[in-house]
């Protein structure tokens, strides 16, 4: 989100400095599933989403974007209505998302289980690969010249002359203005300005196997959405679902929980029994940060008129390059296509 | 938290099960656990059960020695399976492991890794081909299976193995074509101070030596194999002599051969060190990435503790004594009274040490040997990443392990790295101009190997799913 | 007498041999022995294709860590260095092309 952020500005005549901690998108967006499904977005972000899928396939094969289709399961009655109530208010929402037969559902994935009761299909739905968002971002940040550092841990913000002064171990940078675009990391950075953000995060697993021969062809969801699943090209089939793993931002990354993965890879065999002899090569788990509405954080600090926020966008993978775009925008002082949302806003009381 | 057993010790090399047996010493429960079926590590590797009955080698005797000493002792040993996650928690560590398709936890009290080394080879053209095996991997097909691979071998590497793999190859009928050794004569000279404590390995070797030149077998001292070729396995071995720094240099010479055994050096197997919670630094002179560790195998992770060539690579001998040292502390952290002398041990492990770090001096690689990686040869395995692939990458940006391992999948297969980081990080280091120091390992990822969904996933109904409520709408 | 290089061939006794058959062709092994040395023995070292350039590949680092020498057994993957022989005991490999 930083880095479409620094680009939309780039665009606009406004001279950036992306600074990341580790390796440019090596947060969230390096190290989740690279699902791209509207069937998961939320019924409110969903014109934003649509835009989202709009640039990933743009950016295409630098990202390994695969417009597969995309089938979400039910396994029970119970489900069945879930997905029924859920899909609907989606598709009004502008998602073509339809129901489909079972054996259309049969016809088009022959190996997935035999006890799907309903499946909703989306001819929108597809993947990036996530572990290519780095080297994509780094690529075009040098075409526009945009200047990044990589491995810039930062220590403190202190007022300039006509700004602020960001302070490394080792280095200052100047700036006018500031976004922070850190995911899970927010909370840390804002608070380094006074500012108390409700930000969580969630702790996602995600799953990969060897190479496998051809098995599915679409990506492959649940009635829940505790369940995605593709094959890449490669034959390599990716698992997630948000199962929850352990640890915080703080502490670095953080740790796979097994009876998570359990769960979460049962998930998987049942809805592809196929798959079952197939050897998992990594589990793995990346922070998802929202705050307790579970919408973003888009917009002005609170308190200041010239440090921004962008974060917590639930869906931010796919959404993630179209919002960058929109913060972009609207630190340009553009009129944004769609409306941002305040990080001021109250928020309700935090349930746990 | 009432855990399965008071101590866990993850491997039963030399380390694990001295670490294991003087544990056990101290009326404490403890649970072995270990790859291999039998214990004894790569070093004192068991006979497969194909074996009726063979002639004792000094690697056989005192693997057998070890295996008596755990079956008479408490030390519930677990063969046969392997660990693939750790779990840590305030004051207790959870053991995931596979045994027999099924995965099972086991939870400590005191956990102990002595997970060994493996070994490093520099990649060159050709060394993907069938009938290339690495050179301690040769040495475990013959304590196990006592017999020869192939019916002529080229053996090229560093360090005392060179030796020991082709008196081994010897031994079980097989033909040895030539040594190829990066080290010189000038080399083994300047460690004989430390090879005189031990003089019975030095015999050995020059025993070793001795019989090669009555063999007329070739050995090329300050040489390496450049190039391996081959169609569908190897045919022969080109091989050239080496500068000061090991940079191939001169004339290219050909051997033919139908195998060839490489080696460049042992590294920490680090990965299970990495999930424990410990953090790594480097330490060329020991095999590069190690865990971080303080006086008798304790950790920065309470209740962790470290032992063997997984620790640093320093040979089997100051390994055993460095795993008692670890047991003592293991069970020092769970309050027992040692009534070991401590001090007495610390000086054999010091004795022991300094014999295997010379060793380890000589088998380390030195910068040159690097350039036998030309643009085209395949560095991850795996995936079949070129070199010049990896430096593409870099050209983009890339400046870590881990961008360089997302950009272009090197180090993302089915052996997670193993290897190939060692390569990549040269790379890295070189392109940057900086010390290797400076290039970490990549984060590691359960399962430390791979494990099937079946196996992970277990006896579950559908209806047992915890299934949550679903996300807001 | 003292032998300075001794050669142990012929003084190893081993267990019976046995047959298996690895992608439908039948060898003999030692029952016991790991399907690596047995594979070995039949001067069979090509053991899989990897994906992509599909070069061949065979036994490498012999402790089952490098993946090189993978099988299938029953539709399970496993390395050829940790399976022992035994009666009935059918292999497939991941070879792409079969020899002929």
């Amino acid at each position: 989100m930083g880095c479409a952020s620094a680009l939309q500005m780039a665009e606009g005549g406004m001279k950036s400095i992306v600074l990341d901690q580790g390796d440019l998108g090596q947060g969230a967006s390096g190290v989740n599933a690279g699902t791209l499904s509207l069937q998961i977005k939320r019924v409110k972000l969903m014109p934003y989403a649509i835009r989202g899928h709009q640039e990933w396939e743009s950016m295409g094969d630098a990202v390994g974007f695969r417009k597969t289709g995309g089938y979400t399961l039910a396994f029970t009655d119970h489900e069945a209505e879930l997905l029924h109530e859920r899909m609907s208010l989606k598709a009004e929402a502008g998602a073509p998302i339809e129901f489909v037969s079972n054996s259309a559902l049969r016809e088009a994935e022959p190996n997935l289980a035999d006890q799907v009761v309903a499946a909703s299909y989306c001819a929108e739905d597809g993947y990036a690969n996530s572990s290519l968002t780095g080297q994509f971002y780094r690529a075009r940040l040098k075409q526009q010249g945009v200047q990044y550092r990589e491995g810039f841990k930062l220590l403190g913000v202190e007022a300039g002359n006509d700004g602020y002064v960001i302070r490394s171990a080792n280095t200052t940078v100047s700036a006018r203005k500031l976004l922070f675009s850190a995911g899970a990391w927010l909370k840390s950075l804002t608070a380094l300005m006074g500012v108390e953000l409700p930000v969580q995060a969630r702790v996602n697993t995600v799953s990969v196997t060897e190479r496998l021969p051809m098995l599915t062809r679409s990506v492959i969801g649940h009635a829940t959405g505790l369940l995605t699943m593709k094959q890449k090209a490669n034959g390599t089939l990716l698992i997630g679902g948000g199962w929850q793993g352990r640890g915080t931002p703080e502490q670095g990354r953080g740790q796979v929980d097994t009876d998570s993965l359990r769960s979460n890879l049962a998930l998987a065999r049942h809805a592809l029994p196929a798959a079952e002899n197939a050897r998992i090569l990594r589990s793995w788990t990346g922070f998802e940060a929202h705050v307790p509405d579970f919408y973003p954080l888009a917009g002005k600090l609170p308190g200041y008129e010239d440090v921004f926020v962008l974060g917590c966008v639930r869906g931010g993978y796919t959404i993630g390059p179209y919002i960058g775009k929109l913060m972009g925008d609207y630190i340009l002082e553009r009129t944004t296509e769609l409306p941002l949302f305040n990080p001021g806003r109250s928020f309700p009381e935090v349930v746990v | 938290m009432i855990t399965d057993t008071d101590i866990a010790v993850i491997g039963a090399g030399p380390a694990g099960c001295n670490a294991a047996l003087l544990a056990a010493e101290y009326d404490f429960s403890v649970v072995m656990l270990d790859e291999q079926v039998s214990p004894g590590g790569q070093v004192w590797r068991a006979k497969s059960p194909a074996i009726l009955s063979a002639p004792e080698t000094p690697e056989s005797v005192a693997g057998e020695s070890v295996r008596n000493a755990i079956s008479q002792s408490n030390v519930t040993h677990l063969g046969g399976v392997r660990v693939w996650h750790i779990e840590r928690s305030e004051d207790a560590f959870v053991i995931h492991y596979e045994n027999a398709g099924v995965s099972i936890s086991l939870s400590c009290r005191c956990l102990v890794i002595a997970t060994g080394a493996r070994e490093t080879i520099q990649p060159i053209p050709g060394w993907t081909l069938p009938g290339v095996v690495g050179m301690a991997g040769a040495t475990s097909i013959f304590k196990q299976d006592l017999i020869p691979i192939g019916s002529k071998m080229v053996v090229s590497g560093t360090g005392p193995l060179v030796f020991f793999v082709a008196a081994e190859q010897q031994r079980l009928g097989g033909e040895v074509a030539a040594i190829v050794t990066s080290n010189t004569l000038l080399d083994w000279i300047k460690a004989l101070p430390a090879m005189l404590l031990r003089p019975g390995l030095l015999f050995r070797g020059l025993r070793w030596i001795t019989a090669m030149y009555v063999n007329r077998i070739p050995i090329y001292w300050g040489h390496t194999v450049t190039r391996v070729e081959g169609e569908s396995s190897v045919s022969r071995v080109e091989f050239k002599k080496i500068s000061k720094d090991w940079t191939p240099q001169g004339q290219p010479r050909f051997i033919e051969c139908d195998c060839v055994s490489l080696g460049s050096g042992l590294i920490s197997a680090f990965e299970s060190f990495q999930l424990a919670g410990i953090s790594l630094e480097h330490n060329s002179d020991l095999g590069g990435w190690i865990p971080k560790q303080e006086q008798d195998g304790r950790t920065n992770v309470g209740g962790c503790f470290i032992c063997g060539d997984g620790a640093g690579i320093r040979g089997s001998l100051a390994a055993e004594t460095h795993g008692k040292l670890a047991g003592l502390s293991a069970v020092a952290f769970l309050g027992a009274k040692i009534n070991h002398s401590i001090v007495k041990l610390r000086r054999e492990y010091t004795r022991a040490a300094s014999f295997g770090e010379a060793m380890s001096k000589l088998s380390i690689p030195r910068p040159g040997l690097t350039k036998l990686t030309t643009a085209k040869t395949v560095v991850c395995r795996c995936e079949g990443i070129t070199r010049a692939e990896i430096e593409d990458e870099m050209n983009l940006g890339a400046q870590s392990t881990i961008s360089v391992k997302s950009g272009v999948r090197a180090g993302m297969g089915p052996c997670g790295g193993k290897f190939c980081q060692t390569a990549i990080t040269d790379l890295i280091a070189k392109t940057k101009s900086c010390p290797v120091s400076q290039i970490a390992p990549p984060t590691a990822r359960p399962p430390l190997r791979p494990i099937s969904v079946n196996t992970l996933a277990g006896d579950f109904d559908y209806s047992d799913l915890p299934i949550s409520k679903p996300s807001p709408l | 007498m003292f032998q300075l290089a001794p050669n142990h061939q012929d003084d190893i006794v081993r267990t019976a041999k046995i047959r298996f058959t690895f992608d439908g062709e039948s060898f003999l092994a030692h029952e016991g022995e790991t399907l690596a040395a047995a594979l070995m023995r039949a001067k069979l070292l090509h053991i899989r294709d990897a994906p992509g350039d599909e070069s061949p590949r065979g036994v490498f680092c012999c402790m089952g860590l490098c993946q090189e020498c993978v099988v299938q057994v029953d539709g399970k993957t496993i390395e050829s260095c940790r399976l022992s022989v035994s009666p009935d005991l059918h292999v497939t490999s991941l070879r792409r092309q079969l020899d002929t």
